[in-house]
């Protein structure tokens, strides 16, 4: 049988047009089999807050543009399988267009 | 007339727009260049990193003899007349068979371009294992990484993130576009001559996939909104062996790549719920190396008959190999990957030895993911579309294909790019610009605009959420009459109703609105779902990819013929036309779907 249980994502939120100074917000992402960053992800984007702003297209692999730090390290969205609670940054924060989004990805 | 210039944020004119920048739009741009007309390629993600060449597996096709000339080692029993032979056949006769000789003839053409431009090639063999060794194998990434250095190189104009949303047509003539900076959220004005569409497919419209997000159809949907005539959208490809499960590696297609090469193909099993191994009661002869449309089929008729796995896939199985096998495997394909091919996609170099280091103990849940779409924008076989002055090449188009994509749909985008790039210049050169109708590009900018200036309604996700039910339960692999009827119902609905109630509840800001550019994807994706579902709900039996539960006849006295839709008067108008004979003469008679595919597509057989 499947674990199903639940992750916490810590993540990175700043939007430059009507915040003063990012913050962090923490969303439960229920987990049913290997997930990735993605999924998380698009879990809040589809299920919570839909203005979270994130880099996705290829899920696989291969555009290499969804890149974000991962509890500090630097690694693909889509290809990073998350199996506990986490933090997710843009990979350059003084480059941060919204959120998760850096001019440059 | 001032004022357009003032409606849109910014206004760009050159003679000739490409709308996408991989496999097809980049290729067109490079030909095209060498005309010295203005080129403007405006993608929706980064040249290199978007749309569906870079996720190719990738193949390309040639005949064997041209395999030869090429340097490969080729194979000097086949010929062009061969190839073309084959190509209709298999596509059970409804390609049109002007295109399909351009394709022979090109296809060693659009390979020498991308060997100049220094793609590397990883090895020359049977890639969809036909009878004829036609195949030159690279990547996706490879192909898409040539291209770009050679447009960056010629320093062709480009702009990138930024969508186009609709075309603008002046008596009957290409006037320009109207596209979206995703990004600034600015819109742009571009006024030209000519527009090349190599926008792919409509994948994102189904809630099981193998394509990348930003394929949402919009050069298919923007063409039949201007005008254009659509042909064979009922024609979407499944792809067996995708994988349902775990979410992580929902959509990759890694296990139907490595279970048509030896010694995988001949090793594994497909297993339904109660550990059958079903392709026996399908094909017993065969079994798992069936034709991919009849593992399709079963593999669907299983799930659909209630002995599918938990994530509504089937199995594919490893358990019964030795596991002294199994590490041989992992250490020869590790191997061939890391040291001979020097490969560096995540789903070669990280993924498939994870699967295969799990199926040494455990099953992995696989389906059939909606992968290529084989009719979209009518064109002839210099990718002249119905509207003057509009073009396509690639997955958006339509008319090469019968009924199975039979060949490489890598050469397919490298020759269409390659002709359009050929014949749209000449085309140019023989216009003046056309007046704008301002009366139009308010038209656009409104309907855009209009979820953004609402308070509530329903929200992209909700409409979303709607589409992906219906496509993944009523237009999926195995088709019926009733449930396509429902369908084309329920599209309606949405078109008609949700899409005029979409609003963006979290930012009416538009500035990197993913709800926003999601609310003008669904217009395209409902539309193509629309036009889709209506055409199959026509095409009353079985053929190639197309599966109708209801209808499992091959039916050559009646449907030897394709769908042609375009839009009149705010509706669908419908005819019916002969696929274009050059040489080969088109069948007659009943057959029962297994008899159709096993003759005709003896060469898709897995071995």
């Amino acid at each position: 049988m499947e674990k199903k249980n639940t992750i916490k994502m810590k993540c990175f939120r700043f939007d430059p047009n009507n915040d003063k100074e990012s913050h962090f917000e923490t969303f439960e992402i229920p987990s049913n089999g290997a997930i990735s960053v993605q999924n998380c992800l698009v879990y809040v984007r589809e299920n919570i807050d839909p203005s979270l702003a994130f880099f996705i297209n290829c899920r696989l692999g291969f555009c290499r543009r969804c890149l974000v730090r991962v509890n500090g390290k630097s690694c693909l969205a889509c290809t990073t399988e998350v199996k506990e609670d986490f933090m997710v940054e843009p990979l350059l924060k003084e480059k941060v267009i919204r959120d998760l989004w850096c001019d440059g990805l | 007339m001032d004022d357009i210039e003032e409606l849109c944020d910014k206004v760009i004119s050159t003679d000739l727009l490409i709308v996408g920048s991989e496999g097809a739009g980049g290729h067109a741009a490079i030909e095209a260049s060498k005309s010295g007309i203005d080129i403007l390629i405006v993608t929706k993600g980064k040249i290199g990193q978007c749309g569906a060449s870079q996720m190719a597996g990738a193949d390309f096709n040639v005949d064997g003899l041209a395999g030869k000339e090429l340097g490969f080692e080729g194979d000097e029993r086949d010929s062009p007349d061969l190839f073309f032979e084959t190509l209709v056949r298999e596509g059970l006769y409804l390609g049109n068979q002007k295109m399909v000789e351009k394709y022979v003839e090109y296809a060693p053409k659009a390979m020498k371009d991308l060997m100049d431009w220094g793609m590397k090639i990883y090895s020359y063999e049977s890639a969809h294992t036909e009878e004829m060794a036609r195949g030159i194998i690279s990547s996706g990434i490879l192909w898409v990484a040539a291209i770009r250095k050679k447009v960056k190189e010629l320093k062709i104009p480009i702009l990138e993130d930024t969508m186009v949303i609709d075309l603008l047509i002046t008596e009957g003539k290409i006037a320009g576009a109207i596209a979206l900076d995703i990004i600034s959220g600015e819109t742009i004005l571009i006024k030209c001559k000519a527009v090349i569409l190599a926008t792919g497919g409509w994948h994102r419209a189904y809630p099981f996939n193998t394509g990348p997000e930003d394929l949402t159809g919009d050069g298919v949907a923007m063409a039949y909104r201007a005008g254009a005539e659509l042909i064979s959208m009922e024609m979407v490809q499944f792809c067996p062996i995708t994988m349902v499960w775990p979410p992580k590696d929902k959509g990759s297609i890694i296990l139907y790549i490595i279970s048509e090469v030896d010694p995988f193909g001949k090793t594994i099993k497909l297993l339904n719920n109660k550990s059958e191994r079903f392709m026996e009661n399908y094909d017993p002869t065969n079994l798992e190396q069936s034709t991919k449309e009849i593992v399709s089929i079963a593999s669907q008729l299983e799930i659909e008959e209630g002995r599918g796995g938990p994530h509504g896939g089937i199995f594919f199985s490893l358990k019964h190999t030795r596991k002294r096998f199994m590490d041989m495997l992992i250490k020869v394909a590790s191997h061939r990957i890391k040291n001979e091919m020097k490969d560096t996609r995540y789903e070669f170099t990280t993924l498939l030895p994870e699967l295969l280091e799990r199926m040494k103990t455990e099953d992995i849940e696989v389906g059939n993911g909606a992968h290529y779409m084989g009719g979209g924008i009518k064109i002839n076989e210099n990718t002249e579309t119905s509207i003057s002055g509009l073009y396509a090449a690639g997955e958006c188009s339509g008319g090469l294909w019968g009924a199975v994509r039979v060949a490489s749909a890598c050469t397919e985008a490298g020759i269409q790019g390659k002709i359009a790039g050929e014949t749209v210049p000449k085309y140019v050169k023989s216009v003046e610009n056309s007046v704008i109708n301002i009366v139009q590009v308010k038209e656009v900018l409104n309907r855009i605009n209009a979820p953004l200036l609402k308070e509530d309604g329903t929200t992209p996700n909700e409409l979303q959420q709607k589409m992906h039910d219906i496509s993944g339960k009523k237009v999926g692999l195995i088709k019926n009459g009733k449930d396509l009827e429902d369908g084309v119902r329920k599209f309606e609905v949405l078109l008609e109703n949700d899409l005029g109630k979409l609003y963006i509840p979290s930012s009416k800001n538009k500035k990197l609105n993913f709800e926003w550019i999601r609310s003008i994807e669904l217009r395209n994706m409902l539309t193509c779902l629309y036009i889709s579902t209506r055409a199959s709900l026509l095409r009353e039996e079985s053929r190639g990819e197309f599966y109708r539960k209801d209808c499992t006849h091959t039916d050559n006295d009646n449907w030897v013929k394709t769908i042609v839709i375009k839009k009149k008067d705010g509706k669908c108008d419908i005819r019916f036309e002969k696929p274009i004979i050059t040489k080969i003469s088109l069948p007659q008679g009943k057959l029962t779907y297994q008899e159709a595919i096993g003759v005709a597509t003896a060469s898709l057989k897995r071995d």
